[in-house]
């Protein structure tokens, strides 16, 4: 019998939500452990002593952190269905899109939102620049893993339930459909997913969440903008 | 006459591209090497094509087809040329993968930035970044502990990411009076332990070569 698996997250996350889609697309059942930022518990300073963040990932007695490491994790330790394409190639594509939206999107993007007046032009720039290659990555897939969604779905996760939110909360709307018709497609397609739908948050409680840390996340974003 | 079947487009001192190289020697496959100067500033016509998102080296292009970021490189390496019995640069075991990758990714995000602003900066945040830069590599010690390589009795993929690294040395000592034979002698001991492998040894410059380019790149006198 497999050993348990346990999840180390945070709500509101989308790294921890990462791990859930991952596990649920291989069809893992697990448990949850959601921690609160603030005051981090004992299990996540010892399972993650490097980084001390969430998701990490509690398979037997093993510990597995970094979110996108978490998920080739699961892909390689697990049964169920590919989470990254056969072919070698395909494969590399993959995985450079996946650091690509990690590595170069992320940042930008959260900052388009959260900064203001002429420092946010810049980021959105930069932003619409990197969504349009995404775009590009899409066309005519309902995922960017083909049929299913796959590793650079989740990795792009922010995309999608995450998106509607900040719009919401920050007043900005970089993805809209005349400009990025496959990315609203693709935002659709990710929350209605069967699997995925069951560990994307509740929509009013991030709305509410987003909306308490909403000062904290202008400040930081400013002061990153500055450097 | 015909493009080569493995082509890496590179320059001699980048680290991230050293690591492909080592990759490709360990497995024994044929390549040509492609020099991109990164001493010129404009990129060439080729880059450009291959790598339009970042426009960087290294660039592994098989049989025409563009793979870019270094250890994505090294991952497609080793999957295209397996053999049973072969090198494994990638252990089999997930978990051992897992911290294979985890720990790659650390030398990414925190080695190389901190070894970037140690040089780049003056006076404080020099000092500073030469603190956080010899925190990491003692950490990435102790992860290596009494092992032969970091993938075990194997040399693998983590070692592949960070012996590049161990060719700027030199510089540290240069630059800021780092000495790793006293602050990391285990990770010194496995510098010279992966320097009797001959992909390794046909690979790094030396120290010094290493150290002069850098001064360049850096506007250091």
């Amino acid at each position: 019998m497999s050993p348990p698996v346990k999840v180390i997250g945070a709500f509101g996350s989308p790294f921890s939500h990462r791990v859930e889609a991952a596990l649920r697309l291989k069809g893992v059942p697990y448990e949850l452990i959601l921690e609160d930022l603030s005051t981090k518990s004992e299990l996540l300073l010892k399972s993650n002593p490097v980084h001390k963040k969430v998701p990490v990932l509690l398979h037997g007695d093993r510990a597995v952190c970094e979110s996108l490491v978490i998920v080739e994790y699961i892909d390689e330790a697990f049964d169920g269905p590919p989470l990254l394409p056969a072919d070698p190639y395909d494969r590399a594509m993959t995985r450079f899109w996946v650091d690509f939206m990690e590595n170069k999107c992320s940042m930008p993007f959260w900052l388009a939102h959260w900064t203001e007046g002429e420092v946010r032009g810049r980021f959105v720039k930069e932003a619409k620049e990197n969504l349009a290659l995404l775009e590009a990555q899409l066309k005519g897939k309902r995922f960017f893993g083909g049929d299913t969604a796959g590793y650079l779905d989740i990795a792009a996760c922010a995309l999608s339930p995450w998106l509607s939110v900040i719009e919401e909360v920050t007043g900005v709307t970089l993805v809209d459909d005349d400009e990025y018709p496959e990315l609203c497609r693709w935002a659709k397609e990710y929350a209605s997913d069967e699997a995925l739908k069951q560990c994307i948050p509740d929509r009013d409680e991030l709305v509410a969440y987003f909306n308490v840390n909403k000062e904290r996340y202008k400040m930081f974003a400013n002061a990153m903008a500055q450097q | 006459m015909a493009e080569a079947e493995v082509r890496c487009v590179d320059f001699w001192c980048n680290e991230f591209g050293m690591r492909v190289r080592i990759a490709l020697r360990e497995k024994n496959v044929e390549f040509e090497f492609v020099e991109e100067d990164l001493r010129v500033r404009q990129r060439s016509e080729l880059v450009l094509r291959m790598n339009p998102v970042y426009r960087s080296i290294p660039i592994l292009i098989h049989r025409g087809r563009p793979i870019c970021e270094s250890m994505n490189i090294v991952e497609y390496v080793d999957e295209v040329w397996s053999q049973p019995g072969g090198t494994r640069l990638l252990p089999a075991d997930p978990l051992e993968r897992a911290h294979a990758r985890f720990w790659a990714n650390f030398v990414d995000q925190k080695v190389f930035d901190a070894q970037h602003r140690f040089f780049m900066g003056r006076n404080e945040a020099k000092e500073t970044a030469k603190a956080e830069l010899v925190g990491h590599l003692k950490r990435l010690e102790e992860v290596l502990g009494d092992k032969a390589f970091f993938g075990g009795d194997e040399f693998g993929l983590l070692d592949v990411a960070l012996v590049p690294f161990s060719s700027m040395f030199y510089g540290y000592e240069k630059h800021g009076g780092v000495d790793m034979e006293v602050e990391c002698p285990v990770l010194a001991r496995w510098v010279r332990r992966c320097h009797e492998r001959e992909s390794v040894r046909s690979v790094l410059p030396t120290g010094v070569n290493m150290y002069e380019i850098h001064k360049f790149f850096y506007g250091i006198e």
